[in-house]
């Protein structure tokens, strides 16, 4: 295998790539702005130089040459190189800023260069504390600034679009903005406008940048020049906590990053699985982090009235004990493998009939992309544990026949399989995440739900590929399960917290339960007891004895995901 | 502006924000021999990109100056993005992204022709014309700039003339001359200026506005596009 020699240390390479990136997947951090691996590389920023060169060989034969003390000869180039744009040599000699005084100084003084009109205004700009630009000054910058004259004035606050917004003068013109509009999404709304220290990047005269996945370039600016417009003074980033979970917007399983601040979703982005959304998301999956703070049902409910979980409990399991009609189960699309698994085993705790899901599939919504037909995240996993999408006809016939109807995580009357009227006379069970479902009225007893955000459980995506949500904000009730899965013991909050410790706050808890807290309840009080301690065991079950989830064990899904075995077309 | 208070400036155009039209879209059509020409640049690069420049400066030529409209125009002509095309065109200051006079006095500033007396050339102007630099006469005769460095700092201080013949040399006759000329309808010709390795050819004046030599001749860019 060629080798490549850096900062002294051999390393083996396979033909083909940049230095950079190697030196990355080394964990040889190389200061950079304008590398990014998705895009193109115009070596434009200057920041990622490093002294190279190749073993001098005599030309005549060939030969390696070498020193006096028999070392080999090395012909460095004259001047440093980008890493990022520079080809992996076979017996190539590399001088990092780790190894080289020089190397280090020409990052420093490039950091000065690139600062000189730079507004330095980190106290109020929101990339702070997650900015390449004031991460990599710190660690390789130079101390202060030579520049003592008024700098260049750009446009500030700038909307591009609906969501993004401009300061012009953070930019420091490393083009990953409109190298994603050029290469990425195609569709070209952005372009660096004018020369010299008077650039930036900015759309044609009169267009906006409108691409569904302009936000991306927010997360690709690597400093404060673009920045969400919903986001735009929420909070600062040191103040969130961010967990890496699954989106639920649509059946694509976009990998994400949930932040959180006083147990609110301030914020969400993307998540790198290349095997899934890569590095980006659509606008919308962002935007629907209002869904997880506002509206939601709080506290257990029978016949309308607030009542304590335990109550609720006992009343639920009373009408399904004493279920004169037949019993029917509604799994959801919304809700977990878990939760859906032990809704089907107490479905066979009582005799009843686990009618489907409640499709959400729309044709034309998809774009082929990130964004897809099904608005959902987990009808594939519900289709591979039989359950299978909804007849509306069926549910309204068997309804007439029914006395009880246990509803996971939905809202059949929102979604039109059947309405207020077809309630009459059957006893609704409703797991509800939101105080606005429609269904609510119709419910005798109501299980707020906690959503994916606060749940421990997994989603399949729609190509099939298992993949773990983890909790990112509190409930009311935290159990040991979702205490462990956040990383916290029972008691930490009275005392290691501190104001800006995310298990200090105890606002905004929603008080809802996830289906595996719910489920067992009343499985328990129907005298079937359901022996898991938590949900990761009911995955391990399932991965063990059902073929659809072979291999799905949190460990394995781990923050990428499993991709599991093709079932075919459901029968 | 008193150092307090600052006001971020507006990009040229704020995103979204109708944009004001100078051109008609009747009018927005290639002829005959444009058209042929277009094809040309095009043949003369792997990619349509390469054609930018080129068209940009055919539509300058034709229109007189740039607003967004013929921007685009030449974006659709190409096929290439409008964004990208409007990024090129404000890359250089030879492309008028605003209605210009008639005739462009580009003084140069800039280091060589700054310390023969550029300035002085440029305030003298400025005083004859009555307006500053960057304002156009009201009769829309003349507009001044300041301009970066030509590459003919061997005769320093210099004007260009609407990005076509240099006036080398200059001097406040010379000035006066050339307004007079301008004004009575006449552009300047090419002037040659004289190299080092021509010093013998001149009788070792190189310094001469004479325009002896036609050997190191350029004809100027607008005049190679027909
Ligand atoms: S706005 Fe950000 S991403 Fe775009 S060129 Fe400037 S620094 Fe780079
Ligand atoms: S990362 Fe190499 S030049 Fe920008
Ligand atoms: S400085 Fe004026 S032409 Fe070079």
């Amino acid at each position: 295998m060629p080798q490549v020699f850096i900062d002294g240390q051999p390393y083996e390479f396979e033909e083909g790539g940049k230095l950079l990136q190697f030196c990355l997947d080394q964990g040889i951090e190389i200061p950079h702005f304008c590398y990014h691996p998705a895009l193109s590389v115009p070596a434009n920023c200057r920041q990622c130089q490093v002294k190279a060169g190749l073993p001098a060989r005599d030309r005549a034969t060939g030969e390696l040459v070498t020193d006096e003390n028999g070392l080999p000869v090395i012909n460095y180039f004259p001047k440093p190189q980008t890493s990022c744009s520079l080809d992996l040599v076979d017996g190539m000699v590399v001088h990092t800023q780790y190894d080289s005084e020089e190397v280090a100084a020409i990052q420093a003084d490039n950091l000065e260069m690139m600062l000189i009109n730079h507004p330095l205004d980190c106290p109020i700009c929101d990339q702070a504390g997650q900015c390449p630009l004031q991460n990599q000054a710190y660690k390789y910058g130079p101390e202060g600034s030579r520049f003592e004259f008024e700098k260049v004035h750009k446009p500030k606050r700038v909307q591009l679009g609906p969501n993004v917004v401009l300061d012009a003068e953070r930019c420091i013109n490393c083009t990953r903005c409109t190298r994603f509009t050029a290469e990425v999404t195609e569709s070209h709304q952005l372009s660096i406008v004018n020369r010299g220290d008077k650039n930036y990047p900015m759309t044609a005269p009169g267009q906006i940048l409108d691409d569904p996945y302009s936000m991306n370039v927010c997360d690709l600016c690597p400093v404060g020049a673009l920045t969400e417009d919903y986001f735009r003074f929420k909070a600062r980033v040191w103040e969130m906590s961010k967990t890496p979970s699954v989106s639920d917007f649509g059946a694509k399983g976009i990998n994400v990053d949930y932040w959180v601040r006083d147990n609110q979703i301030l914020r969400i982005t993307p998540r790198a699985n290349l095997d899934v959304n890569e590095y980006w998301m659509p606008d919308a999956a962002r935007l629907v982090y209002e869904r997880y703070n506002e509206n939601r049902l709080q506290g257990a409910r029978v016949n309308g009235a607030a009542v304590a979980w335990e109550t609720a409990y006992d009343e639920a399991a009373r009408v399904l004990k004493d279920a004169d009609g037949s019993v029917l189960f509604l799994g959801s699309a919304w809700a977990t493998v878990e939760d859906n698994y032990l809704l089907t085993k107490l479905a066979d705790t009582v005799g009843g009939e686990v009618l489907g899901y409640i499709p959400y599939h729309e044709e034309g919504r998809g774009d082929g992309w990130l964004i897809s037909d099904d608005r959902a995240p987990n009808a594939q996993g519900c289709e591979r544990l039989g359950i299978r999408a909804l007849d509306a006809s069926l549910l309204q016939s068997k309804l007439a026949g029914a006395s009880v109807l246990y509803v996971l995580d939905d809202d059949p009357v929102a979604a039109g399989v059947l309405s207020g009227a077809d309630l009459e006379g059957v006893t609704v069970i409703l797991h509800a995440s939101h105080a606005t479902n429609e269904t609510l009225p119709h419910a005798a007893v109501a299980f707020p739900a906690a959503m994916c955000v606060e749940t421990i459980g997994t989603y399949v995506n729609e190509a099939g590929r298992a993949q773990r949500l983890r909790p990112a904000k509190m409930i009311r009730s935290m159990n040991r399960s979702l205490m462990m899965a956040m990383g916290t013991g029972q008691s930490r909050i009275d005392r290691g917290g501190t104001p800006f410790d995310r298990w200090h706050d105890v606002t905004n808890k929603v008080d809802c339960l996830p289906g595996w807290t719910v489920i067992p309840e009343l499985a328990d009080r129907l005298g079937r007891p359901m022996h898991y301690k938590g949900p990761e065991r009911v995955m391990d079950e399932l991965a063990e004895t059902n073929p659809a989830f072979t291999g799905a064990t949190y460990p394995a899904m781990d923050l990428l995901g499993v991709a599991l075995e093709d079932i075919g077309e459901p029968a | 502006m008193t150092p307090n208070s600052f006001i971020s400036p507006q990009p040229a155009y704020v995103p979204g924000e109708p944009v004001e039209r100078h051109v008609a879209d009747e009018e927005l059509v290639w002829t005959e021999d444009e058209q042929q020409q277009i094809a040309a640049f095009r043949a003369q690069y792997p990619t349509h990109d390469g054609a930018v420049m080129k068209g940009l400066w055919l539509a300058q030529d034709k229109f007189g100056w740039l607003p967004p409209e013929v921007i685009q125009f030449v974006a659709e002509t190409l096929e290439i993005p409008y964004a990208k095309v409007y990024g090129v065109a404000t890359f250089y200051t030879q492309y008028f992204k605003e209605q210009k006079g008639q005739f462009v006095l580009d003084v140069c500033t800039c280091f060589s022709c700054q310390v023969c007396g550029g300035y002085d050339i440029l305030h003298y102007l400025e005083d004859q014309l009555g307006i500053t630099k960057g304002e156009t006469t009201d009769g829309g005769l003349f507009t001044i700039q300041e301009a970066e460095c030509l590459g003919a700092c061997g005769s320093a201080p210099m004007l260009q003339v609407t990005n076509g013949p240099y006036v080398h040399n200059l001097t406040t006759e010379k000035v006066d001359a050339l307004l007079a000329d301008l004004r009575a309808g006449n552009m300047p010709g090419f002037q040659s200026v004289t190299l080092p390795q021509d010093e013998d050819e001149l009788g070792g004046n190189r310094r001469s506005d004479t325009d002896a030599v036609t050997t190191y001749q350029t004809p100027p860019v607008s005049e190679t596009l027909h």
